[in-house]
Order: structure tokens, then C-alpha cells, then sequence
């Protein structure tokens, strides 16, 4: 078969070793496998199954086999099986399982996952190597090499076809025939054979070597090129001895191409040396040069001698005049001009009333000629040409993404739900001081400590609800890695199949450090939304994130409170406004500590200060708590509050009726003689707003910073 | 002292290790890198440390090592080990896992006699 030549060659004449890869926890069942085989083919070694599709993903292309223990940490080899599965590689890349696992259901569930052979665990080193070699030969022939053969052969047949073109050129450049006489043969032999092929099942030709006949016609007559040009050319009658000159070139030819070395094996340049050696034998064995008789002159030279027999009557030579199409029958029909098979008569004469005609094509579409042989040779190869260009094409995006990834320093990634995989670019992971592949990246430990607890959720949620239409997520957070907390911007993007509806099948993107700019920014967004003297959120922001918390949690148990310091007013007027300032910030500070995290401080005027917390079952030890630390003294000024609470269990969740209630309960402890704090209930509702007073305390001092 | 002698001392097919390495040097090769193995370390630690699946794990690896190098004794001991631990802990894991662990001394004073021999 030519196609199983044609991998010999490939295997033979590239110098570069296949690459095999040894999947293997074990470092000395590695190495014993990598002994056998290492004198042949490249190793490639991965300690487990995560390492194993690392390396696939970067070099599924070149791998030609793949080694695969069963039991290994991270991920087993039937973990890699269904990952190669789900890439489809599989189907191009043969896997061997090798382990020390025999059990039966074993065995059968990896032949189901696509394992071409199976060792148990026994090395034996000639059994390693034969079924290595026989697998290695098996897909060479059925998979993706095919794809490789097959250009080869398309490449092969077209320089062939090129180098045909170039002699019969030369040869009619010399002979002084119209360039047509080369298509006429060429024709005529293609139009012979077929008919050939209908009347008859003596010459059993097979479409590849009808192709090969037709194509090997055009060099029928390479061997004039040794022919002196004086009697080539001479019009009139040859002398004997200028007849046995020119009788030498059919022999000539034949030996120059039996002598081309590059062609030996050629099945092209074998049929065209029987044509050269042999297209001037005649069926009744008077012939020359070998005097060949009936059919032990080949078909391809009895075709080819009567398409040149008659293209010769029908064309003007410098010797004689064309005849016609009719006459040049009747000559030949006739014994007239040489000796042919009936069989080859018969089918002259079936062919002959369309001859003409199809002559007069061929010219016109000379020029498509060569193009016709090569689009067979690529019709029966289309598909596998097809694929492994494509995979070509793929490994070279994949080279230029590999590039620009590397040259972008960024972090790049690439993740894909079934089995969830995370990859990440070699620079991205080194930046992360993650592996480049991540299994399972949900529950993996070192990316979780990166991203926090929530963000893998959050952003596989907001991936989810795009749409085809619009695929992109945008997304802010912290990264804490190396012990630094740098904010990045992740934009990515939903890969949805095209299917109806449109499924989910990963999604792609980056990850860029922004921490500076939103430094920058978050650092705008806290003067604008705190307070200058005292740090603590103004009025209108707290009230914004209060709104914002009760609407995300409207079950929780929330209480608010007012508060303010008792005779603020007098620390003014007494020690001047700076000092009152002091007391605010103190006030402020006292706050900040006696507060939790999550609890809302913010400054909403003058000397009154808001809290709003969350607390499970009794806010009233925190109340008091909070109530007793701000109390006391500071720099000989007597620190005195009030303290006004209201609870949403009470109050409702509107915001507005919330302040309300904690300003009406306010304004109860001031009527009911201050330092205290009082919670809201319906009894203080016809109670005037506490505000009012206050406000009216620190009038006349305009201008103040604590205003 | 021989590769034939170190087999028998600790256990092991001599014949058919060389009829499938197929060359002395092979064998002499791996039998020397067993003792850099760390997977009895690791089924040591393991066990201490009640991961039984990365004992199993273990396990395994010092049984396929053994099925390589035709280590008859390690290997009974370590596949019967390994099967113990398949599926979690059973009752006779820890006794086997002493065992594996006086075969790999057997083995591995075996082979040291013979690279100081060889020396």
C-alpha cells in the first residue's frame, strides 16, 4: 500500500525522535520504562495526572503515545483518561494503561475510556517495546499521521506532476510538435483505459493507477532528448542507419529515468519507464527493442503506442501531411500502422465517434490538467488534510496566544466546567505562585487563600447569567498573595456552545493588577463619603450603606442609635473651638473602638454621632456597653451622653422612620435629664425631633468645625 | 557477592527479573535506585499519621516497584498491604503494614551488603 510506505518515510527520513510521554508516580517505574525506550523515542515524564495534562495541553500535537499508570496522587490515570476524553484527544493521541491493577472491571472501564492496550504492571522490556512500536504504527496509519501522509503525497504527486511537465516540455521543444501532441496522448490514453475497463476485466487498474498511466504517458518520448536533433527534425525519409538511431530512443528513455535516483521507488517513474522501454512493441511480437509480444508488453505501453500511433496520422509532421480522423482509423483498423490488441481496436472503435470532440476539450482545458490530478489525490484525502491543517493552524494560535501572553505579563486564563480545569498562563501562574493548571479550582486550597472565600462563586455566578450576546464580566477584588493584598480587575468571558439553547463551555480571561488606580480612587471615594475632622462616614453615606444592608439581610435584627455629648456647647465656649474638636475626635475614636467591624459609624452633624449595628437576640448589653465606654473624661473636660436607640423589631425597616424613631428617643432622654440611653417605643411618638434643640444649642457658632 | 545472592537474600526472583530486563546491567541498575525510593518513608508517615489513602497510595507504588524487580517477599506483603487499604482502614492494615515495613529492611539491607560488596 502506498499510504503505509509513505509512513515509513516519514518515520525514516525525520531525524526528530517521537515523543512519548510516562505518566508515573513512581520515579523508578519511570525510569525502567524511560530505559526501554529512551534509545528510540523522546520521554516526556509527569509524576501525576495533573502534570500529565499540563504537558498534554502543550504538546498534544507531538505526543505519539501516552504511558499511563492507574494510582496516582492528585489526579488517577482514569481522571486523565476522562479529560482526554472530553478534549478529544484521545482520539488522536493512543493511550497505554499500565498498572499493577488487573481486576477485570478495571480493564473494562479503561478500554471504555478509549485505552488502546493494556501491560499489567510486569515489565516485560520486549513486550513494552513491541506493543509501543505496534501502536505507535496503528494510529500512525489510521489517525492523525494519515493527515500528514496525505500531503505528503499531494506534495509528492505535485512536484512529480510538475517534473513531468518540465520534460515532456523539453521533449517537444526539441521534437518542433505542437506542445499539443503531449494532452492528445494524455487524453486518448485516459479515454482508452476507461473504455478499456468497460469491456473487459482482463487488466484489473485501479483508479490510482489509470491516474498514474495517464500521467506517465507524457514522457513517452523522453528518451529523444539523446536524439540527435538533425534526425528528429529531418523532413523526408530516414536513411537505416538514422532509423536505428531513433529506434535507440525508447530503450534511452527508459534508462534515464531507471537512472533518476531520487524516483526509484516512484510508482509514477516505474510506469513511465514500461511506457518509455516498451510503446513501440507492436501485439504480434515484430516490435522493438525487446520484440515483446501479445499482453507481455504492459497495457499502460499498448495503450500509450496506439494514442501516440494515432495522434501521429492526425498531426502534420515535418515527414507528412495530417490525415483525418476517419483515415487515421481506417490505417490503423487496418494493420496499416502497427500491431494492436483487438480488445485495444474494440475500443478505439467505441471511443471514436466523441475522439475528436473530447480532443478539442482537453486543449481548452489544458491548463486544468494538472490541477485535475491533484484535486483527485486531495478528494480522497480532503478530510484528513483538512483536520491536520486545521490542527496546525490551532498550534500556531496557540503558539502566538503563548506569546503574547508571555510578552503581556499578564495573567491570563482559560477555565472549562467538565472537569472543572483551570489553566492559567506560565506567567500569571508564576505571578500567583500557582500551578499552570489548577483541577477543581472551586475547592482548591491555594487559590481560594488568593481570591477569598466568595469570589469563585461570584464570578462562575455572574458568568452563568450572561448571555451569547453579551459574554463579558467585569470584576473587582483583592488578590493576597505573597503576603500583599493587590486589587485586580478580572475581565473574562462566557464561551457559550452553539447549540439552541446555547450551553455553558467555560470561559476565558484576565486578570490585570489595577491596585494603584483603585487606590487612587478608593481613596477620592473615602474623602467624599467621610468626615474630614473625624474619619468617620458623613451622614449621607452611612445612611446609603444602611439602606444597602437592610436591603441585603431584611430578616436581620437591626438597632440604630443616635447619640450625642451633653453641654457639647459649653466645651466651645469654655476652652474654644479647637479644643471641641479634640473632644469630637476623641469622641470619634472611643466609637470606632467600642464598635465592631461590620457596625456603621458615622458623624451626623455637630455632636451627634450614629451607629447602626446587627445583633442576634439582645442589643441591650451591647447598647450598654458601648454607652458606659464613651462616658468619662477627657483632659478635664467631663464627657456626658445621650443615647436614643431604635430597633427595626420595633420601628419597621424604612430607613427615614428608623432615624425618626432613634431622634424621637433621643429627644426623650434629653426631656428626661440626659446621660442615659432610652429604646424607642410607640409612647414617644407625638415626641418633638431631638434635633431641633440641639441645633438650637450650638447656634451662633457658625463657622465652627465641629458645625 | 552477586545480584543472585542479593535476590535470594532478600527474597526476590532472579531468574525472572533477567528474563525480562533482559540485561545485568539494567537490573543492577533499578536494584540500586530501590534504595532511594521514598515510598516506605511515605507509608511510614502515612499510617503515623492515619492518611490512609496516601498509605494506599504508597502501598501500591512499593508493590508495582516490587512486581519491576521481581522483589518476591516486599512485594506479597506490600500487595496484601495495599488491598487492606483499598477502601479506607481495615482491622489487619496496621499488622500488615509492620510487615511491609521488616521486608523493606530485609530488602534494603540486602542490596546495601551488596553495593558494599560491588565497592
Amino acid at each position: 500500500m502506498r499510504a503505509g510506505k509513505q509512513v515509513i518515510f516519514i518515520f525514516s527520513d525525520h531525524s526528530s525522535k517521537l515523543k512519548i510521554l510516562i505518566v508515573d508516580d513512581s520515579e523508578m517505574n519511570r525510569s525502567i520504562l524511560a530505559d526501554m525506550l529512551g534509545d528510540e523515542y523522546e520521554i516526556m515524564e509527569a509524576q501525576n495526572g495533573a502534570e500529565a495534562l499540563a504537558i498534554l495541553q502543550k504538546h498534544s500535537l507531538e505526543i505519539a503515545l501516552v504511558l499511563l499508570d492507574v494510582v496516582m496522587p492528585q489526579m488517577d490515570g482514569f481522571g486523565v483518561l476522562s479529560v482526554m476524553n472530553q478534549k478529544q484527544w484521545i482520539e488522536e493521541i493512543p493511550v497505554i494503561m499500565i498498572s499493577a491493577e488487573s481486576s477485570s472491571s478495571q480493564v473494562e472501564r479503561a478500554y471504555e475510556l478509549g485505552v488502546t492496550d493494556f501491560i499489567a504492571r510486569l515489565f516485560d522490556a520486549l513486550i513494552v517495546h513491541r506493543r509501543v512500536v505496534n501502536t505507535i504504527l496503528l494510529y500512525a496509519k489510521q489517525k492523525r499521521l494519515v493527515g500528514i501522509v496525505a500531503d505528503q503525497i499531494y506534495e509528492k504527486e505535485r512536484t512529480s506532476s510538475l517534473m513531468v511537465n518540465i520534460l515532456s516540455h523539453i521533449v517537444e521543444f526539441r521534437n518542433g510538435e505542437s506542445g499539443r501532441h503531449i494532452i492528445h496522448v494524455r487524453t486518448l490514453t485516459e479515454l482508452l483505459l476507461r473504455q478499456l475497463l468497460q469491456i473487459t476485466n482482463r487488466y484489473p487498474l485501479s483508479e490510482m493507477e489509470i491516474s498514474l498511466i495517464t500521467t506517465a504517458s507524457a514522457l513517452h518520448d523522453i528518451g529523444k532528448i539523446a536524439i540527435d536533433e538533425k534526425i528528429l527534425n529531418k523532413p523526408g525519409r530516414l536513411t537505416e542507419e538514422e532509423c536505428a538511431h531513433m529506434k535507440t530512443h525508447s530503450l534511452v528513455g527508459a534508462e534515464m529515468l531507471a537512472r533518476l535516483p531520487a524516483y526509484q521507488d516512484e510508482p509514477l517513474i516505474r510506469t513511465a519507464c514500461e511506457i518509455c522501454r516498451w510503446h513501440h512493441e507492436r501485439y504480434d511480437g515484430h516490435g522493438y527493442p525487446d520484440g515483446l509480444k501479445g499482453d507481455e508488453i504492459p497495457i499502460s505501453a499498448q495503450i500509450v503506442a496506439l494514442a501516440d500511433v494515432y495522434d501521429a496520422l492526425t498531426s502534420e509532421r515535418v515527414y507528412k501531411p495530417a490525415f483525418t480522423h476517419e483515415k487515421a482509423l481506417e490505417m490503423i483498423q487496418d494493420g496499416k500502422c502497427g500491431a494492436f490488441s483487438p480488445l485495444l481496436l474494440e475500443c478505439l472503435r467505441q471511443v471514436a465517434p466523441t475522439l475528436q470532440e473530447e480532443l478539442k476539450k482537453a486543449i481548452n482545458q489544458a491548463d486544468k490538467y494538472a490541477v485535475r490530478n491533484m484535486t483527485q489525490e486531495l478528494l480522497r484525502h480532503e478530510e484528513l488534510v483538512a483536520s491536520e491543517r486545521s490542527l496546525r493552524l490551532l498550534d500556531r494560535e496557540r503558539m502566538k496566544y503563548n506569546f503574547f501572553a508571555a510578552v503581556a505579563e499578564e495573567i491570563q486564563f482559560e477555565y472549562s466546567p467538565e472537569p472543572a480545569m483551570l489553566t492559567l498562563s506560565a506567567w500569571g501562574a508564576r505571578r500567583l505562585g500557582l500551578n499552570e493548571v489548577i483541577m477543581d479550582p472551586e475547592h482548591d486550597l491555594q487559590l481560594s487563600q488568593i481570591l477569598g472565600p466568595d469570589v469563585w462563586r461570584e464570578l462562575s455566578k455572574a458568568l452563568h447569567s450572561t448571555t451569547p450576546e453579551r459574554p463579558v464580566v467585569n470584576y473587582e477584588c483583592p488578590f493576597s498573595c505573597s503576603g500583599e493584598v493587590r486589587w485586580y480587575r478580572i475581565v473574562t468571558q462566557a464561551l457559550w456552545s452553539g447549540d439552541e439553547p446555547p450551553q455553558y463551555m467555560g470561559a476565558i480571561g484576565k486578570a490585570m493588577d489595577i491596585h494603584d488606580s483603585h487606590m487612587k480612587l478608593t481613596d477620592l471615594e473615602k474623602r467624599a463619603s467621610h468626615d474630614s475632622l473625624t474619619g468617620l462616614l458623613n451622614h449621607a453615606s452611612a445612611q446609603e450603606r444602611i439602606r444597602q444592608r437592610m436591603a441585603d439581610d431584611p430578616d436581620g435584627h437591626y438597632a440604630l442609635v443616635m447619640l450625642d455629648l451633653d453641654r457639647f456647647k459649653s466645651a466651645n465656649d469654655n476652652f474654644g473651638h479647637i479644643f471641641g474638636d479634640r473632644i469630637l475626635q476623641y469622641v470619634a475614636r472611643k466609637l470606632k473602638n467600642s464598635t465592631r467591624g461590620g457596625d456603621i459609624v458615622a458623624r451626623v452633624g455637630g455632636d451627634e454621632f450614629l451607629i447602626f449595628l446587627e445583633y442576634d437576640q439582645d442589643v441591650e448589653p451591647i447598647i450598654r456597653r458601648i454607652f458606659n465606654t464613651l462616658n468619662g473624661e477627657y483632659e478635664g473636660f467631663s464627657i456626658s451622653i445621650s443615647m436614643g436607640v431604635a430597633r427595626t423589631t420595633v420601628a419597621g425597616e424604612d430607613y427615614t422612620a428608623l432615624f425618626h424613631a432613634a431622634d424621637q428617643a433621643l429627644y426623650a432622654v434629653k426631656r428626661s435629664g440626659r446621660r442615659q440611653y432610652l429604646f424607642y417605643d410607640s409612647s414617644m411618638k407625638q415626641m418633638l425631633s431631638a434635633i431641633s434643640p440641639i441645633d438650637s444649642e450650638t447656634e451662633g457658632k457658625q463657622g465652627g468645625d465641629n458645625k | 557477592m552477586t545480584l543472585q545472592d542479593c535476590y535470594t537474600a532478600l527474597g526476590g526472583d532472579y531468574a525472572d527479573v533477567s528474563a525480562r530486563l533482559r540485561s545485568d546491567r539494567l537490573v543492577r541498575k533499578f536494584v540500586l535506585k530501590f534504595l532511594e525510593d521514598k515510598s516506605c518513608d511515605l507509608l511510614r508517615t502515612s499510617m503515623a499519621e492515619k492518611n490512609y489513602e496516601e498509605a494506599f497510595r504508597a502501598a501500591h507504588t512499593i508493590k508495582g516497584v516490587c512486581q519491576n524487580l521481581s522483589f518476591t517477599r516486599l512485594g506479597e506483603s506490600s500487595s496484601r498491604l495495599s488491598d487492606a487499604l483499598r477502601h479506607g482502614w481495615t482491622p489487619e492494615a496496621d499488622g500488615l503494614a509492620q510487615q511491609v515495613e521488616a521486608d523493606y529492611l530485609v530488602t534494603a539491607e540486602a542490596i546495601r551488603a551488596y553495593q558494599e560488596a560491588e565497592e
